[in-house]
């Protein structure tokens, strides 16, 4: 990290300033031109693809993907290998539980908020409890915190039909739109301003990226690091059960699947958005980038007509490559 | 003198007491007995039969899943990888016409070795971590089983049944026939499975994987091809699930391009379960078997508990994460003992 800092601090005098932003800002550059590749393919292959109102529906949609990329990309900067499978089953437990508080009505959104934050938080400390302080691999917790959540949906659905309506305050937040702006945007830009803050400028975000970075010299600094990595974990299912709240009210009413198809875009999120996995950083806006370039992929995809098939091949392949050009390290011996 | 030996023996009997082995053992005998006795005809042909049966595909599953875990990586993609073998098979035969059974086999095993190079070549070559790569490939093996079969179905040529009930497969001649009505077809897959292990344990591949799984590092400093070994490894864990796949058709005629999806989790389970470090290089593949059968008797014993079908999932992911964590947690506990002991 610090010697790539020198490196850079040294590039500037040595060479151009635009060049130097041009390598400071390179994976942002090259999601801004991924998304335009694909909107641009879109044009020419399906007529009427590269619209004002088709961009901003695109973005409406990715906003979700976004939202839950956030849950991934906290778990994925506090290092460890750590990954969190189950935010979408969170989000759909939360959503059918607290369909039925709200039952349509403004008054109950509070209680319902609660809620969503509690099981989301309980969630998140069990995953975090188990990657933490019993050290099993992130990737294996919560795939099997995602089969029990999963189980517990079942239970709870089993024999009867989900009941309850979302607020209408959650329907006017993430369904409908102010003018052109789809209003899940101006969640979304909030959301965004206050995790660059806390990631940025608090002391808490200070020592997950130091986790992140390197786990020992944090340690050596006096880190709880074992704490540090279960908060990540609580966020991310905090935040995951409020997003729960927001599908919803998209929706407008709740159904066994609704979360679980976003789990595999929030990862792939992330990765388009060049954030490390090993840990250590994190840049919301490029992840934001990342799950509008996935969105993109999938309109085009279903444009074309390939339906699931094509979208999890496509975001599979997309994945994939994109783990060769950033992840993978076979020049370092 | 009598006290020595006597002395000796209590720390010997203890040293076996702190193998991983020995206590996967017990808690497989244990969990034996109880379904033998829950079970009124556990010990009749039958029911034999139908527990077999029932187990194979784990079995098959978890020894693979435990060749690359001891290499020092770990396969998401096993569950994907098993259904589009078996929408493989299902989209080239016909069931009009037996040879096609033939083609089926031949391509589905030349799809089952590229998905181990695939996935090898971002393991091994590119040095993509394995939990990260496998998760993208599983989704590039759903997405090509969802294109040749979005929904459940397909045919399958007669014969197909010998992997998975030989007396009621037609058009197989007699003498076929007699052999499978002695030795069971899914037990077959698993001698197979277990023989190919053997064959390659015995190989100088067999002695890489470990040393691969335990430092790759070290391993790659005496000159062995890392990469080229944890490929094999990717390699020998698709030809276990080619054959789980073969069962699978065997017994339902059919292709799913979902019905793996929940394999993976449990096939990783058993070989934790059968005390296989998931830190790579240490642990018997043949522990993996133990493993899968101790979760087969736990879902079996479930079974008898009648428990609601809706509590399945949440039952079983609970038994999962609560086995995983108990071993770890015993191999920790394990390892401060003996750590005292020689001290």
């Amino acid at each position: 990290m610090d010697t790539m800092k020198n490196l850079n601090d040294m590039s500037i005098a040595q060479k151009g300033s635009l060049s130097v932003m041009i390598d400071k800002n390179k994976k942002t550059i090259v999601a801004f031109l991924l998304i335009i590749f694909l909107f641009i393919l879109g044009e020419i292959v399906v007529s009427n693809f590269f619209s004002v109102g088709q961009v901003l529906l695109t973005i409406k949609l990715s906003s979700f993907i976004a939202l839950f990329a956030l849950c991934q990309m906290i778990v994925i900067a506090a290092g460890g290998g750590g990954l969190d499978l189950s935010v979408g089953f969170t989000a759909t437990l939360t959503a059918i539980l607290t369909a039925v508080l709200m039952d349509g009505k403004n008054e109950n959104l509070l209680l319902a908020i609660l809620v969503a934050l509690a099981i989301g938080a309980v969630i998140g400390l069990a995953n975090g409890a188990l990657v933490s302080y019993v050290k099993l691999p992130p990737l294996v917790v919560t795939m099997a915190m995602a089969s029990i959540i999963q189980g517990i949906i079942n239970v709870y659905t089993a024999g009867k039909s989900i009941t309850g309506k979302p607020a209408p305050i959650l329907q006017t937040l993430a369904a409908q739109s102010t003018g052109i702006f789809p209003n899940i945007l101006f969640v979304l830009i909030f959301m965004a301003v206050i995790v660059m803050i806390i990631l940025n400028k608090t002391r808490w975000g200070l020592k997950l990226f130091g986790v992140g970075t390197n786990e020992t010299n944090a340690y050596l600094s006096g880190v709880d690091v074992k704490t540090v990595r279960m908060v990540a974990f609580i966020i991310s299912g905090a935040v995951a059960g409020l997003i729960g709240l927001l599908l919803i009210g998209n929706m407008g009413t709740a159904f066994k699947d609704m979360g679980s198809s976003y789990v595999m875009p929030s990862i792939a999120a992330v990765v388009v958005g060049g954030v490390s996995l090993a840990g250590g950083e994190g840049n919301y806006f490029r992840v934001i980038l990342g799950s509008i370039f996935l969105q993109t992929l999938t309109n085009l995809l279903v444009a074309l007509g390939w339906g699931d098939a094509g979208k999890w091949l496509g975001f599979g392949i997309v994945l994939f490559v994109l783990l060769i050009a950033y992840v993978s390290d076979r020049r370092k011996r | 003198m009598n006290k020595i030996t006597n002395a000796s023996i209590g720390s010997s009997i203890k040293k076996i007491g702190l193998k991983q082995e020995f206590s996967s053992m017990l808690i497989l005998f244990v969990m034996f007995t109880i379904t033998a006795i829950l079970q009124d005809n556990f010990f009749q042909p039958n029911s034999v039969v139908r527990n077999i049966n029932a187990f194979a595909p784990l079995i098959l599953l978890a020894m693979g899943q435990a060749v690359v875990i001891i290499s020092g990586g770990l396969d998401l993609s096993a569950g994907a990888a098993l259904s589009l073998l078996t929408c493989v098979l299902t989209y080239v035969m016909r069931q009009d016409e037996p040879i096609t059974g033939v083609y089926a086999i031949v391509i589905a095993f030349a799809v089952a070795v590229l998905i181990g190079v695939i996935n090898g070549i971002g393991i091994g070559y590119l040095r993509i971590p394995p939990v990260i790569l496998t998760f993208a490939t599983s989704y590039i093996w759903l997405g090509a089983a969802l294109f040749i079969r979005p929904t459940p179905g397909g045919e399958s040529v007669k014969w197909f049944k010998i992997f998975y009930d030989t007396k009621s497969a037609e058009g197989v001649p007699a003498f076929v026939k007699a052999i499978g009505s002695v030795f069971q077809p899914a037990l077959v897959l698993v001698l197979v499975g277990c023989l190919i292990w053997y064959v390659i344990s015995k190989t100088k591949i067999g002695r890489y994987i470990y040393a691969v799984g335990s430092s790759n590092d070290s391993a790659y400093a005496t000159g062995i091809n890392t990469a080229k070994v944890q490929m094999m490894a990717c390699i020998i864990n698709s030809v276990f699930i080619f054959l789980a796949a073969l069962f699978f058709v065997g017994q339902n005629q059919s292709g799913d391009a979902r019905m793996g999806d929940p394999m993976t989790l449990r096939a990783i389970a058993a070989v934790v379960v059968g005390g296989i470090a998931l830190t790579g290089g240490r642990g018997s593949v043949y522990l993996a078997i133990v493993g899968a059968l101790i979760l087969s008797f736990v879902n079996k014993i479930i079974f008898f508990a009648d428990i609601p079908n809706a509590y399945q999932t949440l039952v079983s992911g609970l038994i999962i994460i609560v086995a995983i964590a108990g071993s770890v947690a015993y191999s920790y506990i394990n390892k401060k003992a003996v750590g005292r002991e020689s001290k």
